[in-house]
C-alpha cells in the first residue's frame, strides 16, 4: 500500500515538473540525491567526491522526466541512469588510468599498499573495497545493488534488464571471486 | 562463507568509507548548464564553419593572385571577392565576439554562484551575536533563579538580577528579572507587614 502511495506520490512529482513546476523537481533530488551519491560513491570503487557522476545523472533526469510514465518507481529510474553514467564515468577513467600507467607504472602499482601506520582494521576494509572495485562489472553491480543498497530481486533484475537466474548467478560468482580475493580474510572472519 | 557474512563484511567497509561528497544539485543549476551546453554547441561550430570558409576564401584568393596570366580575371570578380571575404570576416568577428560574450557572462554567473554559496554558508553574525547575548542574560537569570529558590540567598539573587537588568536592559530575560525582582520586594514587604501584626498582637498569657 506503502509503495503505491509512494508511486503515486512520484508521478504527482513528474506530473507538476512536467508543468513547469521547478520545485517539484528540487524535491525529488532532495529525496533521492544522498542515494544516488551512495550508488555512484560504491560503483566508482569509494572516490569519495562523486559530485560529476551525481550532477550528470540529475541533469540526465532533468531532460529524461518529462517522458517518466511510473512504470517503474522513481528510485529504480534514477538507479539506471545512475548505473549507466557510472559505467561510462569508469570507462573514461579506465583509459586515463591506462594512460598513466603506461607513463608511470608504479604509481598505479602502488595505489593501496605500504600503509604501516594505517590501522589493521582500516587496511582490510580497503582491502574489501578493493577487491570489490577489482569485480568485473556485472558482478560489481549486482554485489553493490544487493548487499550494499539493499536492493530486492525484482528491483535489480528491473535496473539491471536481466532475469532472477541471472541475478543469482552473478551474485554466486561475485562472492566465489571475493572469496577467492579475500580467502584468509574470510576464514579469520568465519 | 555465507551470503550474510560477506554482506556484513562489506556493509562495514562501506561504513568505514563514509559518505561520499558532493554538493546540492537545483532545477535552476540545471538549466543554466544545459542553456551554457546549447549555446557552445551552436556557437562552436558556427565559429568553426566561418573559419573555414575564410580559409577557402582566402585561398581561392590567393591562388588568383598568384595565377594571374593562365586565368586572368575581371576587376571587378577580385573587388567582389574581397568584398566578400571582408564581410566573412566581419561574421566571424562578431560571432568570436558573441562567444566571448557568452564565456565572460558564463564565468561571471559561475563567479555569482560561488560567492552566493559562500554567502549562504557564512552565519548571520548578528544573529549569532543576539543569540549569545540571549543566553547570558538568561544564564544570569537562572543562576539568580538558583540563588534565590535553592539556596536562599536573596540578596546575592537581587544582586544578579540587578545586574541582567543593567547588563542587558532591552532583553526578555530583563524582563523576567524585573519581574522576579517585583515578586522579591512583594514578598519583604508581606514579611514585614506580618511582622509588624504580631509585634501588635497582645500575648496571650
Amino acid at each position: 500500500m506503502s509503495a503505491m502511495v509512494r508511486t503515486s506520490e512520484e508521478l504527482d512529482l513528474a506530473t507538476q515538473f512536467r508543468q513547469g513546476d521547478d520545485s517539484a523537481f528540487d524535491r525529488i533530488v532532495e529525496q533521492h540525491s544522498a542515494e544516488i551519491a551512495a550508488l555512484a560513491n560504491r560503483l566508482l570503487g569509494w572516490p569519495g567526491d562523486v559530485e560529476d557522476v551525481v550532477q550528470e545523472v540529475f541533469l540526465s533526469a532533468f531532460l529524461g522526466l518529462k517522458k517518466f510514465r511510473g512504470e517503474c518507481r522513481l528510485r529504480t529510474w534514477l538507479f539506471t541512469i545512475t548505473v549507466n553514467r557510472c559505467r561510462s564515468f569508469r570507462f573514461r577513467r579506465r583509459r586515463v588510468l591506462a594512460r598513466v600507467a603506461i607513463d608511470d607504472p608504479e604509481a598505479a602499482a602502488g595505489s593501496g599498499s605500504g600503509c604501516d601506520q594505517v590501522p589493521m582494521d582500516e587496511e582490510t576494509f580497503a582491502m574489501v573495497r578493493r577487491a570489490v572495485q577489482t569485480l568485473p562489472r556485472k558482478y560489481r553491480e549486482v554485489t553493490v545493488l544487493r548487499y550494499l543498497q539493499g536492493l530486492q530481486t525484482q528491483e535489480i533484475c528491473d535496473l539491471l534488464g536481466i532475469t532472477a537466474n541471472a541475478m543469482q548467478v552473478r551474485l554466486n560468482r561475485a562472492r566465489a571471486r571475493l572469496k577467492e580475493q579475500l580467502g584468509d580474510l574470510f576464514e579469520e572472519k568465519s | 562463507m555465507s551470503e550474510e557474512q560477506v554482506k556484513t563484511l562489506l556493509q562495514r567497509a562501506d561504513e568505514i568509507a563514509g559518505n561520499p561528497v558532493f554538493s546540492t544539485v537545483s532545477a535552476v543549476r540545471i538549466r543554466r548548464r544545459l542553456q551554457r551546453r546549447r549555446v557552445f554547441r551552436t556557437a562552436v561550430p558556427l565559429a568553426a564553419a566561418a573559419a573555414v570558409t575564410i580559409a577557402i576564401a582566402l585561398l581561392t584568393r590567393s591562388g588568383q593572385v598568384e595565377t594571374p596570366q593562365q586565368q586572368p580575371q575581371p576587376q571587378q570578380q577580385i573587388a567582389s571577392l574581397q568584398e566578400q571575404v571582408n564581410q566573412l570576416k566581419a561574421q566571424t568577428d562578431a560571432t568570436l565576439k558573441l562567444v566571448q560574450e557568452v564565456l565572460e557572462r558564463d564565468r561571471q554567473q559561475q563567479r555569482l554562484d560561488a560567492l552566493e554559496a559562500e554567502l549562504a554558508s557564512i552565519p548571520d553574525p548578528v544573529r549569532r551575536m543576539e543569540q549569545q547575548v540571549d543566553r547570558s542574560a538568561f544564564l544570569l537569570v537562572y543562576q539568580a533563579d538558583r540563588l534565590y529558590k535553592e539556596l536562599n540567598q536573596t540578596e546575592s539573587a537581587v544582586a544578579a538580577y540587578k545586574e541582567v537588568i543593567q547588563l542587558f536592559p532591552t532583553n526578555q530575560w530583563a524582563d523576567v528579572a524585573r519581574e522576579r525582582l517585583s515578586q522579591i520586594e512583594q514578598r519583604r514587604i508581606n514579611k514585614s507587614e506580618d511582622k509588624g501584626e504580631t509585634r501588635c498582637e497582645p500575648r496571650s498569657v
